[in-house]
């Protein structure tokens, strides 16, 4: 085994890909993934030709349980595309699917001997995609009524004049709308409405389309009145209604709904890392390190929420979250009896250690996208 | 692409195509024949061509010695704009702190004659005990041309009420206002000039700076300034990439087509107030665009090659095997090939009606330290020319908004400026139809 293994390795590292005597794989009208004549193990890119008239998504599966091991997306009529694969002994297929041309699976080839290849994905189940998005929904649904009973609240006290609770309440509500975890336009327009920032905007903060979360931190911390104040928290909390009303309508189909679950836990805190960590969005009050909070508060639901699919597949789902608590440590740790540290108080070295564990922890969650990814036209 | 690649053993070429003759040309830019081709009004660069040492240490000397011949000064046009990018260059705006407009007349007639010997080179006149010596001597004690342009524009601040020069702006020369993405720094945006100095090497480019600001001390000084390059072509022959891994610039309009240059990138007196002093200059935009790119290398091929809706190993639009083929939008209405929001299909829908909003790219590679959370502080230097800004750049700009790309990109400087006309001979210098 050790002798076969080391070839493995060997013809996996450093070597010129292997030889193409096996032709272009075609796809045609009638039949997916057929040339591959003379497979052979080792690190190689195989060259997909659409023959069809139509787009189609090719995928190379372990013949005996589906696992995918590659994929190209939209390779359209006509055209040849890479697909790079470490190809161990086994037994292959081809899968193809698009809108125009349906579903078709191709011969079984097999690769002889015993040289380990690639890591392949477990197909997901109908049932494990439902279970996580379902769940996503309802933390969402839950989420959401809570945004919008602070969102009224806030609005209630900048009304009767109370900004240090409103300030208090801002900061409350704020959290829980980042613990939503909303990225990639996961709520419409309605993101941009409720926590948008002036930047793109001709005269910035002072831009009557500049609305929500930071417009409301912008006039709390920067001196501005109740009165002033009011139209923005009113806005804020209609805003927030409306989207609970709306949210149950944006549904979109399982495979998508699961490929932007994926997307959502790797990239919440990618946001916060470009954003927060940074200070960028910063309005006054000092407090993006509770937003990182949030945010990975968010990430924890949403990796509970894919756990089961995880499981299987993340190769070092521990290690993940050991920097993720370790990030989130060092954040709690900013947070004091005088309230949360403003990033630019911080020194050189907590910056250092923080840069670091959220670096650390976004390189980790980058894994997780790829492993669901779905073709949206497929 | 398909011609110029050496096919290796392991991969299969498509489907052969003809020798397109967009293809042809671009090889024929990138190639390594030594000298500058005048062609028509541009001039294509030959890059230095380090491939043919045989040793990596020749190589390596190559590289460092090949140094590019002059770039004709004189001309219709500013000779910087029209060929492709060249390794190195450097933007500069500059605000004039030159008082009226004698002043403002010797500081161009002082650019012009700096610019006009560090285009040519030469030895720099000697001045005994009179002063401290004339010249740098970063390039040695002869000035060496390595193909440096001068790019000089003029902004819309330029044309308020200090030099009398409010009834000349040019008719569509506006400040620059941010777009829904942009994040812009005004420390970082527009200026009374634009400066970009070009050239094969970065002594060069560098040297040309420091010649041009001891001449103009008093007359304008530096607002912002950003660096850049061009990368080598990977593979050679093929568009050089930006820091996304994507090759940038491949669909450009034809600059050996003087009809295709008159109607998209020289200014047209005459037509909607544009004053006759522009005919031969070009509309500049600069935007300083940073790449998220610890970001974007976390995303998917798949994702990447779908924001771009082209292939980034070999440039291909998705729904085609070469770098230089056109996409057939039409054959393609859902975007089950090219989704409707890659940036090269919103960029440019060629269409008919789209047409007329195309613009001459010249994108260039920024990269300059670390950013406050550590990451790395890199970009573009979007830089491109037409014959009006709204019709345009803004036209692009505006159909570009909200595409999934801006998730890692943020545009945060640059300006709209109006780049002269060519001076045309020794006697003439930047300007001075403007000023006349």
């Amino acid at each position: 085994m050790g002798a076969l293994l080391a070839l493995g390795i060997l013809s996996g590292c450093g070597q010129a890909p292997a030889a193409s005597a096996e032709g272009v794989i075609s796809v045609t009208t009638s039949a997916c993934g057929t040339g591959w004549r003379h497979p052979s193990a080792g690190v190689q890119t195989l060259q997909i030709h659409n023959a069809a008239s139509s787009a189609v998504e090719v995928t190379l599966v372990d013949a005996y349980n589906g696992a995918v091991y590659a994929r190209v997306d939209g390779v359209g009529p006509g055209t040849t595309r890479a697909m790079p694969v470490n190809v161990g002994s086994g037994a292959y297929t081809f899968e193809c699917d698009g809108a125009t041309y349906g579903n078709r699976t191709g011969p079984t080839v097999r690769v002889p001997g015993h040289v380990r290849g690639g890591t392949a994905i477990a197909p997901v189940s109908t049932s494990q995609m439902d279970g996580a998005i379902g769940q996503e929904a309802a933390y969402v649904t839950s989420g959401l009524a809570t945004v919008a009973r602070q969102t009224a609240e806030l609005a209630a006290l900048i009304k009767a004049g109370n900004l240090s609770a409103a300030r208090v309440t801002w900061l409350a509500a704020h959290m829980s709308w980042e613990r939503l975890g909303s990225a990639y336009g996961m709520f419409g327009p309605y993101d941009d409405e409720v926590d948008g920032t002036p930047f793109g905007l001709v005269n910035g903060v002072n831009n009557t389309a500049f609305t929500g979360f930071y417009r409301l931190e912008y006039g709390l911390w920067h001196g501005e009145s109740a009165a002033e104040l009011s139209g923005p928290a009113n806005t804020l909390a209609l805003n927030v209604r409306s989207l609970v009303t709306a949210y149950p309508g944006m549904a979109t189909l399982p495979q998508l709904a699961l490929s932007d679950l994926a997307l959502r836990t790797h990239e919440v805190l990618e946001n916060a890392m470009q954003q927060q960590l940074s200070g960028e969005d910063d309005f006054g009050s000092g407090t993006t390190l509770a937003t990182v909070e949030a945010g990975i508060d968010a990430t924890r639901a949403q990796l509970g929420f894919l756990h089961p699919l995880l499981a299987t597949r993340y190769p070092n789902l521990g290690g993940l979250y050991d920097w993720l608590n370790r990030l989130q440590d060092l954040v709690d740790a900013e947070k004091t009896s005088r309230g949360w540290t403003p990033v630019g108080q911080l020194s050189a070295q907590q910056r250092e250690e923080l840069d670091a564990a959220a670096g650390q922890t976004v390189q980790l969650l980058a894994l997780i996208p790829p492993m669901f990814e779905a073709d949206p036209n497929s | 692409m398909t011609e110029s690649e050496p096919t290796t053993g392991d991969s299969v070429a498509g489907p052969s195509r003809p020798a397109g003759r967009r293809a042809f040309l671009r090889g024929a830019l990138s190639a390594g024949a030594a000298g500058a081709a005048g062609v028509a009004a541009g001039y294509a660069f030959a890059r230095p061509d380090a491939s043919r040492a045989t040793a990596p240490g020749d190589a390596l000397a190559a590289g460092v010695e090949a140094r590019l011949p002059a770039v004709p000064f004189h001309g219709p046009h500013q000779s910087g704009i029209l060929p492709v990018p060249q390794r190195q260059t450097l933007v500069v705006a500059l605000n004039v702190t030159a008082q009226g407009r004698g002043e403002l007349l010797d500081l161009f007639q002082t650019l012009t004659s700096r610019a006009r010997f560090l285009t040519a080179g030469g030895t720099p006149p000697p001045v005994g005990i009179t002063g401290p010596p004339s010249d740098s001597g970063i390039l040695g004690p002869v000035v060496v041309p390595d193909g440096l342009t001068i790019t000089v524009g003029v902004g819309a601040s330029l044309f308020d009420d200090r030099f009398g020069l409010a009834d000349r702006k040019p008719a569509h020369l506006t400040t620059m206002l941010p777009f829904p993405n942009d994040n812009l720094d005004p420390a970082q945006c527009q200026g009374d000039l634009s400066l970009q100095l070009s050239a094969g090497s970065a002594d060069t480019v560098l040297h040309a700076l420091r010649d041009i600001a001891r001449s103009t001390r008093g007359g304008m000084q530096v607002l912002w300034r950003i660096d850049g390059f061009s990368s080598a072509p990977r593979p050679a022959g093929t568009t050089p990439r930006n820091l996304m891994g994507f090759m940038d610039g491949i669909a450009n309009p034809d600059v050996k087509d003087p009809g295709v240059m008159s109607s998209l990138v020289w200014a047209r007196p005459g037509a909607n107030g544009e004053p006759a002093w522009t005919a031969r200059g070009s509309y500049q935009v600069i935007r300083l665009i940073r790449m998220f790119v610890e970001f974007w290398d976390r995303v998917s091929l798949t994702e990447q090659e779908q924001m771009f809706g082209r292939r980034r190993d070999n440039g291909a639009p998705l729904d085609a095997n070469s770098e230089f083929a056109t996409p057939d939008y039409a054959d393609d209405p859902e975007g089950a090939v090219i989704p409707l929001t890659a940036h090269i299909r919103l960029a440019n829908p060629r269409t008919p009606q789209t047409n007329s909003s195309r613009i001459l790219r010249r994108a260039y590679n920024y990269d300059r330290g670390v950013d406050a959370v550590g990451n790395l502080d890199m970009g573009l230097i979007f830089t491109c020319y037409q014959q009006d800004i709204k019709r345009q750049f803004e036209a692009v700009q505006t159909r570009l908004i909200g595409e999934p790309l801006v998730d890692y990109i943020s545009p945060f400087g640059g300006g709209y400026f109006f780049a002269l006309p060519g001076v045309a001979n020794a006697s003439d210098y930047y300007g001075r139809a403007m000023l006349a």
